[in-house]
């Protein structure tokens, strides 16, 4: 199917099966010699999407209708799409084998549709995986204004949610060739860079505000707000499609599904054919990317590396965080996690006008269950995002550069890499944190932050090191963006329990939870110190040790 | 300074290396020639630490590599035969990067990225990233990187590839030199020519063996042969070049 499709967009048969093929064998081979999970990525994201596809069905119970319903399905569904299709799209913009093939008469158009082929491929499985549950638990639905359609319903709703992740992949897609061109452009190069990370934060915006205004009087406004954005428009397809023909709001129906139906169609068509178009010139440019501006030489001294005296520590310090700005892959990781989190702040800065107990509402000093999850989850998200990242690099077979090297523990390594963690996203992150919870509750506002902060150091000094103890020393394969899931998953139950031990004490008796939380706290804080010493002796014993 | 005895590297059946011996004196400049797949990457390769012998001792600099590996890392300095990088990093950061990991000081690391972008005529390159590096820059930054913690014994893989002549004249000075303050080198190369004149003694290896351990002189009188190129083909048995060239024409001739 794929191929035919690619054909007709100017592919050439025979160069386009050759090539996916080829890259195939590439990724497979490159998966070898990773561990087991690491190489199911794409099966375990799909089957946490199917989890989470499990709970947005379950809001039908709520009594919400069709037209929510299908807004928190496909906002879920575009945002997990354009997560996973990210790294595909920068693998399009940075194509990693294309300098071995760029000699031969392989045409750019086929090149370009075999990258995209490998982004619908994925998509398509994801979508499935995403929406066949919401699908069929929309039979459930109930309304007024409802028609008898309920059994067919999900035979409405999984074309409407594909059509919507190919939305997503055109919008992408778009955003990608608009990057292409302004390539060339210095200065403008940095905004597209940018660009292409507010995406996926946005749907899950849009998916985190609609249940919450949804309870609140604002229903009206919020509904007509949403079908200004592309979530309303294929919300309003599968509400014409299921709802009585005379009734409020079938005109607006009608209309967001032509918009839905003619923007996915436009984006389809244009963008990719124009794309296709340019993207030799692109390519072209890419192997001629030699920076001839020369800068006058001058080398400064970091403070830094007074902190940091293990010299190990302190180098692999300096290639993380160089390698946090400037390697996109990292970069991207970091950007999409400190600007979800940054919202939630605003969020709850927002909230603050319009109180919701289960984020603001001090059940007792150091207890707020939205506060610790937004800090500690997205923390979690943002650290350990990062962490999985700089294992992973496309210049992985530089790693003989630390192996050669005399250092004394793979420890000293790695340790580097929590440290850029710790000292580039935990502290700044910790910081606006103390900010918000000051603003909440004074300065009694630390006690809400300490829990989280525990949590969140105890997962950078306790999160797995990779095989061969360096950072960036392995292969990076793009079927394994999913495979931190099961580490994230751990941690977040881990979180859970964290906040279901505080509020259990609480329920108990309040001295009970002062104890609790003490104990959390400070045996917490003790722990890492603990974990941290150990850490260090190993790195001394093995700095005088000469065995190895 | 380099001691090697019964080295052997297997790979499942196929043995790379094959039980080879031989010792290199302080300030000794040696050449490590082979045809392609010969196994000298790989022997280059278990002498810097970089892969683990199957069987036999290293011992480089005084130190056994079993036992005393990081003060053997810490004495040598390796120039690879590919010039992998981390490309994001700039010139300016790959050597601090090199310097840090030999624990130098930070004020030494500065003067030595300082007046080595001199010497190689990188200035203007040095707050640029190696990713937009020709592949003769990149090679630059290897020997760089293999110089600034002035070891005692260097390993040179094929260091001249992709090189102007000026440097290349520059760096073949350089080692002599090296080799006159007692470094030890072991020069690893396909390009003969350079091994005659820069390698008072040879090494041959060919299909994991040594098969020659000599001075060039001493090479030409067991062989007969003037040109090292000839005292190669006749060591490794390199015969019917004339019969392999007519049949490489034909296929390459053939249309149908």
């Amino acid at each position: 199917m794929f191929e035919k499709f690619a054909v007709k967009f100017g592919a050439d048969p025979v160069h386009y099966k050759l090539i996916m093929d080829n890259e195939k064998v590439i990724e497979d081979r490159a998966s070898e010699g990773k561990q087991g999970i690491a190489k199911l990525s794409l099966t375990l994201y799909c089957v946490f999407s199917f989890f989470i596809s499990i709970f947005s069905a379950l809001i039908v119970f709520l009594g919400i209708d069709v037209f929510i319903y299908t807004i928190i399905g496909v906002s879920m569904s575009m945002a997990i799409v354009a997560m996973w299709g990210l790294p595909y799209f920068d693998n399009l913009l940075s194509p990693i084998y294309y300098q071995a093939i760029a000699h031969t008469p392989i045409s750019s158009r086929t090149y370009f549709m075999v990258k995209l082929t490998q982004i619908l491929k994925s998509s398509v499985i994801l979508l499935l995986c995403l929406n066949a549950f919401p699908s069929m638990s929309g039979i459930f639905l109930k309304g007024e204004d409802l028609t008898s359609i309920g059994y067919f319903f999900p035979i409405i709703y999984i074309p409407v949610s594909f059509l919507s992740g190919f939305f997503t992949i055109g919008v992408m897609a778009a955003l990608a060739g608009y990057l292409t061109k302004l390539y060339s452009i210095k200065k403008l190069q940095k905004i597209a860079k940018s660009a292409q990370f507010f995406l996926p934060i946005l749907f899950p915006l849009s998916f985190y505000l609609i249940p919450i205004e949804f309870f609140q009087e604002h229903y009206n406004s919020i509904v007509k707000y949403l079908s200004y954005l592309p979530i309303g428009w294929f919300a309003g397809i599968v509400s014409l499609a299921v709802s009585k023909i005379n009734r409020l709001g079938f005109q607006r129906d009608l209309l967001l599904t032509g918009v839905a139906l003619g923007s996915t169609l436009i984006l389809i068509m244009i963008p990719l054919r124009s794309i296709a178009k340019t993207y030799a010139a692109y390519l072209a440019f890419l192997l001629e990317n030699i920076d001839r501006s020369g800068k006058k030489l001058r080398i400064r001294k970091s403070i830094l590396s007074r902190l940091i005296k293990i010299p190990e520590t302190y180098a692999s310090f300096c290639l993380c965080a160089l390698y946090m700005r400037r390697d996109k892959k990292i970069l991207s990781q970091v950007v999409a996690g400190s600007f979800t989190m940054l919202i939630m702040f605003i969020i709850l800065f927002i909230r603050k006008i319009y109180p919701i107990e289960y984020i603001t509402y001090n059940y007792a000093l150091g207890l707020s269950p939205g506060f610790i999850v937004f800090y500690g989850y997205f923390g979690m998200t943002l650290s350990l995002g990062f962490l999985q990242a700089v294992r992973y690099s496309q210049h992985w077979r530089a790693n003989w550069i630390l192996s050669l090297s005399p250092y004394g523990n793979k420890a000293a390594m790695w340790r580097g890499a929590e440290s850029t963690t710790l000292f580039y996203l935990l502290m700044p992150w910790s910081l606006i944190a103390f900010l918000a919870s000051t603003y909440f509750w004074g300065i009694y506002g630390i006690f809400y932050v300490l829990p989280g902060l525990v949590l969140l150091n105890f997962s950078v000094f306790t999160y797995p090191e990779p095989k061969s103890g360096l950072p960036l020393s392995e292969e990076t394969v793009e079927g394994e963006i999913g495979s931190g899931c099961l580490t994230m998953i751990l941690y977040s139950i881990a979180l859970a329990l964290l906040i279901g031990v505080l509020f259990l004490a609480r329920f108990i008796h309040v001295w009970v939870y002062v104890g609790v939380y003490s104990i959390i706290v400070i045996g917490g804080t003790f722990i890492i110190f603990k974990f941290k010493k150990k850490s260090n002796e190993k790195i001394d014993k093995k700095e005088y040790s000469d065995e190895e | 300074m380099i001691e090697v005895l019964n080295l052997t590297k297997e790979y499942g059946n196929n043995i790379a290396v094959d039980n080879i011996s031989f010792t290199i004196g302080k300030g000794e400049i040696v050449g490590y020639l082979g045809p392609n797949g010969a196994g000298k990457s790989t022997t280059l390769k278990m002498l810097v630490g970089l892969l683990e012998p199957t069987s036999g001792v290293i011992s480089v600099a005084g130190f056994k590599s079993k036992t005393h590996q990081l003060d053997l890392k810490q004495r040598v300095g390796y120039v690879p035969e590919e010039a992998q990088l981390y490309e994001h990093l700039t010139l300016v950061e790959h050597l601090q990067l090199m310097g840090r990991l030999y624990h130098l000081d930070e004020q030494l690391i500065t003067y030595k990225i300082t007046e080595f972008s001199k010497l190689f005529e990188m200035q203007e390159q040095a707050h640029q990233r190696i990713s937009s590096f020709s592949q003769g820059m990149r090679q630059k930054c290897l020997i760089m990187g293999a110089l600034l913690h002035n070891p005692d014994v260097l390993f040179f893989d094929e260091p001249f590839t992709n090189l102007d002549v000026t440097t290349v004249t520059f760096l073949k000075a350089l080692i002599k030199r090296l080799a006159e303050i007692g470094k030890t080198i072991l020069y690893c190369t396909h390009i003969l020519e350079v091994a005659e004149t820069l390698c008072p003694r040879i090494l041959i290896i060919n299909q994991g063996k040594l098969i020659a351990d000599a001075p060039v002189e001493e090479l030409r009188q067991q062989t007969n042969q003037k040109a090292l190129n000839e005292i190669f083909v006749q060591l490794t048995e390199t015969t019917g070049i004339d019969d392999k060239t007519n049949e490489a024409l034909r296929i390459i001739t053939e249309t149908t």
